[in-house]
């Protein structure tokens, strides 16, 4: 019977809290700091030279994906663990739901400001690594017109297309959005954890540590399931396991697109769908802990 | 019927204090009722459960039991806080905000945009007298300012029921005067104000009825007039009265069953003699 018309979801309610954690992540400088640290290791792959150009961008990719990947994880974590408790000490949050702003708004605004912060920090990053590949590409084409000029043409234009080939490939890319998935899942489940947590540094402790449980659990699981028959006791087990600490081996694809093989389209899809499910289901936790919480 | 602006009915809060098998009880069976257009004062020592009152009021905490509504809405439900504006106590906001951001961030979670943010924005910095510290960061603002900012913020929507949790802590006698006028200004435009402080004397000004809780009882409640009037005693206050005239009125007395009680100079109140004092000589 509600006479005025309050609208029980409103983008431009969940835009302005999405710009104004965006806001305070970036004004408190987190973003600065570990994008320095990734130009520092992309920086430094340049260098690295001493070896085949195949080994080379091997190794420039290798590098730049693994700083990538650990860097937005990093990141999700530290900038999505202080952000409840921050408003929630200083009592700002009582100012913001005091307007109409229903409180999973007030999640998804948070949320938002962290993914909206990953996902700029990814392209920089993917722009400085794309950078260093192409400046890596073209001095590594000038030595090998220098080195071919007796050769036929044919085979100078055969030289530097293995050469263009190994150094950029299209697989990078559905790469890197899976690692901007495995950021946002972490940002997810953090969000989750700071809403019962007792201090920051006990979301971050645990954040790690789920961090690594994530990493280990597959090879944990293949080597439990073969000493195990599995019964249905153990599946339960295994996914309740999952679920708690989501398997992040499965986001991690930076091997194969360092070997250079083809992200196949289905298995790609199928990481993007599990991200997204993983998403969601902890933003749900955090709004059921959160939507009668005491403050 | 019109409906109350704020009822209170049966409320009662308890605390649990965790690791520990003690509670604490906040606010104990309460009920109350402001009416539209009332400036109501809620007083009480530290910890007499005003500021928890008015947190369950605006759906911040949650009842243990009893409810509590605004204009008839559940403070539960979202909506019910759309035509309001609240002042929590000692307010912090976002300090990397500047004064405008922060009014524009609270503007935009009432549903205002485009120019009419923009103009109320300004409105409201000028009303507060922040329109200098518009583009500073509130991380260098003081406690006046930021109650200052506090107040603004309340005030975006121009709601039509205003909950302050001690709106002049930390405010000096001049600005807690401009609150004073303001809080005024809104009871003229007919603005239902919910307050609560510890400034009596202010509260007698200002206030239409009190509620004074202690320990999370209600134990006095109604008009200020009502609650402050002597009922057998008068107050008579002369001027230029001639030591004969009040030989007179002292004879008179005697012959009467009336007893004077006292006799003084009435003296100004050091509220007044401070802003007398302190009043900038441009003003004066
Ligand atoms: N979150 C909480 N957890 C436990 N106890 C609380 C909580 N909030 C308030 N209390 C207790 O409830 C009682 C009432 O507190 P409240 O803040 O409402 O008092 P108040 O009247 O506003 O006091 P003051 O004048 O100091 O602002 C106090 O005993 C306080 O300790
Ligand atoms: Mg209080």
């Amino acid at each position: 019977m509600s006479k005025s018309g309050h609208s029980r979801f409103s983008l431009t309610r969940i835009a302005a809290l999405t710009g104004n954690t965006f806001t305070e992540l970036v004004r408190l400088k987190v973003f600065y700091f570990l994008l320095i640290f990734a130009l520092l290791l992309i920086g430094s792959s340049i260098f690295m030279a001493q070896l085949s150009f195949q080994q080379e961008f091997q190794v420039l990719k290798d590098v730049s994906l693994g700083a990538m990947s650990i860097f937005t994880s990093l990141l999700a974590i530290v900038a999505t663990a202080q952000l409840i408790p921050h408003d929630v000490e200083e009592r700002t949050i009582y100012t913001i739901l005091a307007k109409p702003v229903p409180r999973y708004e007030y999640l998804a605004g948070k949320l938002g400001g962290v993914l909206l912060l990953l996902a700029l920090s990814v392209v920089a990053m993917t722009a400085l690594f794309l950078i260093a590949l192409f400046v890596r590409q073209e001095m590594l084409v000038g030595v090998t017109l220098r080195q071919t000029s007796g050769l036929r043409p044919e085979q100078v234009q055969e030289a530097v297309r293995t050469l263009k080939a190994s150094a950029f490939n299209v697989n990078l890319f559905p790469g890197i959005v899976v690692i901007y998935l495995k950021a946002a899942l972490l940002a997810s489940l953090t969000l989750f954890v700071s809403t019962f947590a007792t201090s920051n540094i006990f979301t971050i402790c645990v954040m790690v540590f789920i961090y690594f449980i994530g990493h280990l659990q597959a090879m944990a699981r293949e080597y439990w399931l073969q000493q195990n028959s599995a019964g249905w006791i153990a599946k339960t087990f295994l996914a309740l396991v999952a679920l708690v600490f989501p398997d992040l081996q499965l986001f991690n694809l930076v091997d194969d697109i360092v070997a250079g093989t083809a992200i196949p389209g289905p298995l790609f899809a199928q990481t993007a769908v599990l991200g997204c499910v993983y998403i969601s289901v902890y933003f749900f936790f955090a709004w059921v802990v959160f939507h009668g919480k005491e403050l | 019927m019109i409906k109350p602006a704020v009822a209170v009915r049966g409320l009662t809060k308890v605390f649990p204090i965790p690791f520990r098998r003690t509670r604490v009880v906040a606010v104990r069976g309460l009920n109350l009722e402001v009416a539209p257009g009332q400036v109501y004062g809620l007083l009480g020592p530290n910890g007499s459960g005003k500021s928890t009152t008015l947190k369950i009021i605006l759906g911040l905490v949650s009842p243990s039991s009893g409810s509590t509504e605004i204009f008839g809405r559940d403070s539960r439900e979202v909506g019910s806080r759309e035509a309001v504006g609240f002042l929590p106590e000692n307010p912090y906001f976002y300090k990397y905000l500047t004064g405008a951001e922060t009014l524009r961030f609270y503007g935009k979670l009432c549903g205002l945009s485009g120019v009419r943010l923009k103009s109320r924005t300004g409105e409201l910095l000028e009303l507060v007298g922040l329109q200098n510290a518009r583009d500073r960061r509130l991380g260098g603002y003081s406690k006046g300012m930021l109650q200052r900012i506090g107040l603004a913020q309340a005030l975006i929507q121009e709601p039509k029921l205003v909950v302050l949790d001690e709106p002049t802590a930390g405010v000096d006698p001049a600005g807690s005067r401009d609150i004073r006028d303001l809080i005024l200004d809104l009871k003229r435009r007919g603005i239902t104000v919910l307050l609560s402080s510890h400034l009596l004397a202010q509260v007698q000004e200002i206030c239409d009825r009190v509620g004074i809780l202690a320990n999370g009882v209600l134990v006095r409640e109604g008009r200020v007039e009502d609650l402050l009037a002597i009922e057998n005693q008068t107050e008579l206050i002369l001027q230029n009265a001639t030591p004969e005239v009040l030989n007179d009125i002292a004879a008179l007395l005697k012959k009467s069953s009336a007893r004077l009680i006292e006799q003084r100079q009435p003296q100004t109140t050091l509220e007044r003699l401070f802003l007398e004092a302190t009043k900038a000589p441009a003003e004066r």
